[in-house]
């Protein structure tokens, strides 16, 4: 099995629609490898990560979700990445940035592009509002980072002095070892 | 995938509530390093040091700026000085201190550990030598730490070393009386000390240890500090929270905090290629304000502390730290308990100034926590005999109950009780404590000899 894709899915959010879409990729014979969910304001996204056998094609899955029963239509997109997918152990340069501030227009934009001017990955990202506070934690991948991790700390701590924002970057072991059993 | 309240709790840890790793020290063992004279073994001791630990301070500091944690403290320990200039005179011993102290610098660690003997059965002439070079030994260098065994629970006290405690902490205290005294905080008395503690002043290399070994010391008070404060903040109705929650809180906080010394330890570890030891759980306090176990007292419920119910917190804190951390870390070790050391707790050295903590409030204390009677200015007048005792008095309570104890007790010349004595650093300051009954324990002290071990001592 070498026919690896990635399989993103949009849709008004109801029961059983994980199931629906599982169910489609199984019946063409997918091996499911990773998903990754969420809710926002009612409306589901999900990605998948399925390594298909050679003759399936693109339009086959796409044929497959298209015939699911759905009181509302489903969006599909997929990406056939060819080989099996790479491991899913994060590189040991993965960090998580948090930042903190009141709420306003831009905060996501502005550390995004922060991170892209750096050519810093962001890998995951989360955010919460509350109390009108935003807050943002985002996994980065810094292999590409074009300047060190000391300059780096620096240029975040100017970054958040000049934006009225709390930024933190901790290594990604630093949230294992604290809520994991196991210790890498 | 991101879960930002897990990802607040621990940055919250680290940034606000000053979570740090306290020490890394790399324990060193110097048996080989014995030449044909003083000079050989010197020049055999400064290259053994330099060759192992040349990349350690460096490579700790590699470590703290990719995980974002402090490593406060750099250390060496050594093999027991006394073993490793066996036949040696106390001037030569002297020599040696200077040895470590130089080494020290040059590999620029803060502190080294292990300018000390084990003697708790019998002493050699090689002991008396080493004891006799210890007030001109610290008073000579900066950074090198003397300490010495002299009971344990298999073998009871030395008596003859015992008397001799007393009067090695008034010349120590005499030889540096332009600084207060500071020569006798540099020096600790033990009852079963452990041969992995990475604290000082009692940090050693035990012989039974591996060539080399890295152990850990973890953060301090202010984390749990800050933890409790903010449970107790979140349940303000009077009922809604008990001891055994908070209890059960310490055991979480210290799981977090263990296990970041843990990250960091192996990480300098494998970085070194040197064995990872242990790590201990000790709550070290420093004078900085909000890194106190003192006020830990006063958050758990006693307005002075020293007041009655401080013993009974005490044993709590101490054993809901062991119980986080002993399941965070592969191996645990050194000392593992709650410090008391009054001078280094702004908060425990006000609770002297005010009257609330007594010497033997102090003692009771120690019989539930680690280490001991620690780091406590007294007046320059107590005499020798007097330190011996209270010194006897706390490896007593450490041979009966199989713990470790220890006494690093400071009587500064010139100065009486109630008056201020201030080291500055992370050795702090306090007032003067009184002491009760001065010279009334020199018949005791003079028999010498040994106090045998007790009955439980003998399990084969």
């Amino acid at each position: 099995m070498n026919n690896h894709m990635i399989i993103s899915v949009m849709s008004k959010d109801r029961p059983g629609i994980i199931a629906d879409i599982t169910g489609a990729i199984f019946k063409l014979g997918g091996d499911l490898a990773d998903l990754n969910q969420t809710v926002l304001c009612g409306y589901l996204t999900m990605i998948l990560s399925v390594s298909f056998d050679p003759e399936v094609t693109k339009e086959d899955v796409v044929a497959a979700v298209s015939h699911i029963k759905s009181p509302c239509k489903f969006e599909v997109s997929i990406k056939e990445t060819g080989d099996d997918p790479p491991p899913g152990d994060p590189p040991e340069e993965t960090y998580i940035l948090t930042v903190q501030g009141p709420n306003r227009a831009g905060i996501v934009h502005g550390i995004s592009s922060f991170c892209y001017l750096h050519n810093i990955n962001i890998t995951d990202l989360v955010t919460t509002l509350k109390n009108n506070l935003y807050i943002m934690a985002l996994q980065l991948d810094l292999r590409g980072c074009d300047i060190s991790l000391d300059l780096l700390r620096r240029e975040l701590d100017d970054y958040a002095q000049a934006g009225d924002l709390t930024v933190v970057l901790q290594h990604n072991d630093i949230f294992a070892a604290t809520h994991e059993i196991s210790l890498r | 995938m991101l879960r930002s309240d897990q990802i607040l709790a621990t940055v919250e840890m680290i940034h606000k509530e000053n979570l740090d790793v306290r020490t890394v020290t790399m324990g060193l063992n110097l048996l080989d390093c014995r030449g044909g004279d003083i000079d050989a073994t010197c020049a055999r001791v400064r290259d053994k040091i330099v060759t192992y630990a040349g990349n350690f301070v460096p490579t700790c500091n590699t470590m703290s700026r990719k995980y974002g944690i402090p490593v406060v403290n750099k250390r060496i320990a050594v093999t027991p000085m006394a073993l490793v200039g066996a036949g040696f005179s106390r001037e030569e011993f002297v020599r040696l201190a200077i040895t470590l102290d130089e080494a020290a610098t040059a590999v620029g660690v803060d502190i080294l550990g292990g300018f000390s003997a084990q003697v708790e059965k019998g002493m050699t002439a090689t002991d008396r030598e080493y004891i006799a070079s210890i007030p001109a030994a610290l008073a000579a260098t900066e950074k090198v730490c003397a300490s010495i065994n002299i009971a344990s629970t298999a073998k009871g006290i030395n008596m003859d070393a015992l008397a001799m405690m007393g009067r090695t902490v008034k010349d120590l205290a005499e030889q540096t009386a332009a600084q207060g005294g500071f020569g006798a905080a540099k020096f600790v008395v033990f009852c079963n000390q452990p041969g992995d503690n990475p604290f000082m002043a009692g940090a050693i290399h035990g012989v039974e240890e591996a060539e080399a070994v890295l152990n850990i010391g973890v953060s301090g008070p202010g984390v749990i500090a800050r933890a409790l404060e903010r449970m107790i903040r979140n349940h303000p109705a009077p009922g809604t929270l008990q001891l055994d929650e908070l209890a059960e809180e310490i055991k979480q906080t210290t799981f977090r905090v263990t296990r970041c010394g843990e990250l960091i330890g192996r990480a300098v570890s494998l970085s070194l290629g040197i064995e990872f030891g242990v790590v201990d759980l000790s709550l070290a306090p420093t004078p900085t304000i909000g890194d106190s176990v003192g006020e830990i007292f006063k958050i758990l419920g006693v307005d002075a502390i020293g007041a009655p119910g401080s013993t009974a917190i005490l044993a709590m804190l101490n054993d809901a730290v062991k119980k986080g951390g002993i399941f965070a870390s592969k191996t645990v070790g050194g000392l593992s308990g709650a410090f008391i050391p009054v001078m280094e707790d702004a908060m425990l050295a006000d609770a002297v100034g005010q009257g609330s903590l007594c010497l033997e409030k102090l003692e009771a204390m120690t019989c539930v926590c680690s280490v001991g009677l620690d780091m406590i200015a007294i007046p320059g007048s107590v005499d020798a005999d007097t330190i011996s005792a209270i010194i006897a008095d706390e490896m007593a309570l450490g041979v009966i109950n199989g713990k470790t104890t220890a006494a690093r007790i400071i009587p500064v010349p010139g100065k009486e009780a109630g008056e201020m004595v201030n080291f500055g650093g992370l050795f702090g300051a306090s007032p003067i404590m009184p002491i009760r009954n001065v010279g009334k324990s020199s018949r005791f002290i003079a028999w010498g000899g040994r106090m045998p071990a007790p009955v439980h001592s003998f399990k084969n």
